[in-house]
């Protein structure tokens, strides 16, 4: 185990022709808060990696994984997504940037009163603008087919007419993670995939996950509060605590005792 | 089974419950002395404004017997001006129901420029509010006289205020719906890289949805409601007929009037329901 009293404030030494993220001396805080969220983390996620952030509730994971994608604007620290560096980009070539990550998120974020078609044809805005990505009466046949490819993947072609508010946690979950192979993305992000999700069908999508990750060679870098995924699914693992990242290590070497203590 | 188990108060017990009383909130507090003198006030303000209002019993049971004449004469309806009278009920409606269309349609790119979460500066916003309290504000009949004097007599001045009535009211609704809407599937879409056009389009439109049904729908309502009061200012429609059947005594027209009224008001109604709960059930 990696993890020790000193905070990681050094990324492993990974080129950058082979990361796919690279995140160095970041720090966030918010308006009205005296302390940090978090402060001088560094780590990088090598391409084809599968790497989960683990920490008790409120450690700034989630504000972390945003951070990542400049969702949320870090205080300090520099990014590098797929070889572009986020901190100088702003507006389009920010946008720009941001399409190659697709992003699962704990509420699915799915917009409730479209069909699951609609909303994974929201994920082709991430190349292109208008009216054609808008809803499923408006795509171009070839788009529409694309994503009823995705939904499939996913095991979700028998949902796509049905409206998102009429699924359930784990049907949303899975047109979630349609919208973000429909974006083409070289990396997923997912925050806390499973946490809105009874065991099994959190266990199902990371399993999906597993293999989808597999099968295109994405790198995946997902939050978790389940440590028996973060060792069973994660290549790597890293940990927050006390505002810093005090733990960077291959899951191999982790048990689950040793991360337990990372949610006391 | 469970057994029942009785339990004897003792005076210790006695002791502690009334010491628990003690540290707690009395029920009721004696309203403040500020308090005291602001009903005292309000009581006040009231009493002299019930005089203003010129609330007089003598004279509602003096008037009594005037309603019962009017009221007589007011059935059977007189029909022997049904078909200007229902040509000019149309006339009302076309008038509310363009007046309202092209005020939804203007109300729309105005909410969003009012929006918090979709105007593109808070200057833009503070002044675009402004601009559509200002319409709401003013009453329509106020609306109606300015239009009047503007354009002249008809149903141009007419639906002039009811397209200014209905952005008054939709864009403030519009943008409110849209500031409720859930931020999750926008942020969702920024990750991605989608513009902020495509995120309004796509998410916050749906998401709106409903309350821009109800709100457009509401609106249609009103606007019937008022397009018959406005033409009692020469605002076109059949608040001009009434107001000609009132002054010549011709009680048996105006009850024709105030029936066709009724019907349209109704009719609109329960239009409006029935194409409110079908679309709201559409997906899309």
């Amino acid at each position: 185990m990696n993890s020790c009293a000193e905070p990681l404030t050094m990324a492993r030494s990974v080129s950058a022709t082979t990361s796919s993220l690279q995140v160095s001396g970041l720090a966030k805080s918010f308006d009205g808060c005296s302390q940090a969220v978090f402060s001088d983390v560094s780590f990088t996620v090598s391409t084809g990696q599968s790497v989960a952030l683990i920490g008790a509730n409120g450690a700034g994971k989630s504000t972390l994984l945003r951070c990542c994608a400049r969702l949320i604007e870090p205080d300090a620290g520099t990014i590098i997504l797929d070889g572009v560096a986020l901190s100088s980009k702003s507006g389009s070539e920010l946008r720009r940037a941001r399409n190659r990550v697709g992003f699962v998120f704990q509420k699915h974020c799915l917009v409730p009163r479209l069909s699951a078609l609609s909303n994974v044809l929201h994920g082709n805005l991430a190349h292109r603008s208008g009216p054609r990505n808008w809803l499923q009466g408006l795509a171009r046949q070839e788009v529409r087919d694309r994503a009823m490819d995705c939904l499939d993947q996913v095991g979700m072609a028998h949902v796509a007419d049905k409206r998102c508010d009429q699924l359930s946690g784990g049907q949303s979950q899975r047109v979630a993670i349609a919208r973000a192979l429909m974006q083409e993305p070289k990396m997923l992000f997912a925050d806390e995939p499973t946490a809105s999700l009874d065991p099994q069908s959190g266990e199902d999508i990371m399993e999906l996950f597993s293999s989808l990750v597999k099968a295109r060679g994405l790198t995946l870098f997902f939050v978790s509060h389940h440590i028996e995924h973060a060792l069973h699914y994660s290549d790597r693992i890293l940990g927050l605590q006390g505002r810093q990242l005090l733990l960077d290590s291959p899951s191999q070497s982790e048990s689950l005792p040793s991360l337990r203590a990372f949610y006391v | 089974m469970f057994e029942r188990v009785e339990k004897t108060v003792t005076p210790v017990d006695k002791a502690n419950l009334s010491a628990v009383d003690a540290q707690m909130p009395v029920r009721f507090e004696r309203p403040s002395w500020l308090s005291n003198i602001l009903c005292a006030l309000f009581m006040l303000f009231f009493l002299w404004s019930m005089s203003s209002a010129g609330l007089s019993l003598s004279d509602l049971v003096e008037g009594l017997p005037n309603m019962a004449t009017i009221a007589g004469e007011m059935v059977p309806p007189a029909t022997d001006r049904a078909a200007p009278m229902a040509s000019a009920i149309l006339v009302t409606f076309q008038m509310a129901l363009v007046g309202t269309v092209i005020g939804i349609i203007i109300s729309i790119p105005v909410a969003m420029l009012a929006a918090r979460n979709t105007s593109p500066h808070p200057i833009v916003r503070h002044v675009t509010r402004s601009v559509v309290s200002f319409f709401r504000t003013v009453p329509d009949l106020a609306w109606a006289l300015f239009f009047v004097a503007s354009v002249g007599l008809g149903t141009f001045a007419g639906t002039l205020t009811i397209i200014i009535d209905t952005i008054g009211f939709c864009a403030r609704f519009f943008a409110e719906s849209m500031e409720e809407v859930d931020p999750g599937p926008s942020e969702a879409l920024a990750s991605i890289g989608a513009s902020p056009i495509d995120r309004i389009v796509v998410v916050l439109v749906p998401g709106a949805m409903p309350s821009f049904i109800n709100t457009s729908l509401f609106s249609l309502e009103k606007a019937v409601r008022s397009s018959v009061v406005l033409g009692l200012v020469g605002a076109g429609g059949i608040g001009a007929e009434l107001a000609v059947s009132m002054e010549m005594f011709r009680y048996d027209q105006a009850a024709t009037i105030v029936i066709m009224i009724f019907v349209l008001v109704f009719a609109v109604e329960q239009f409006s329901s029935v194409i409110r709960n079908r679309l709201l059930r559409q997906s899309v």
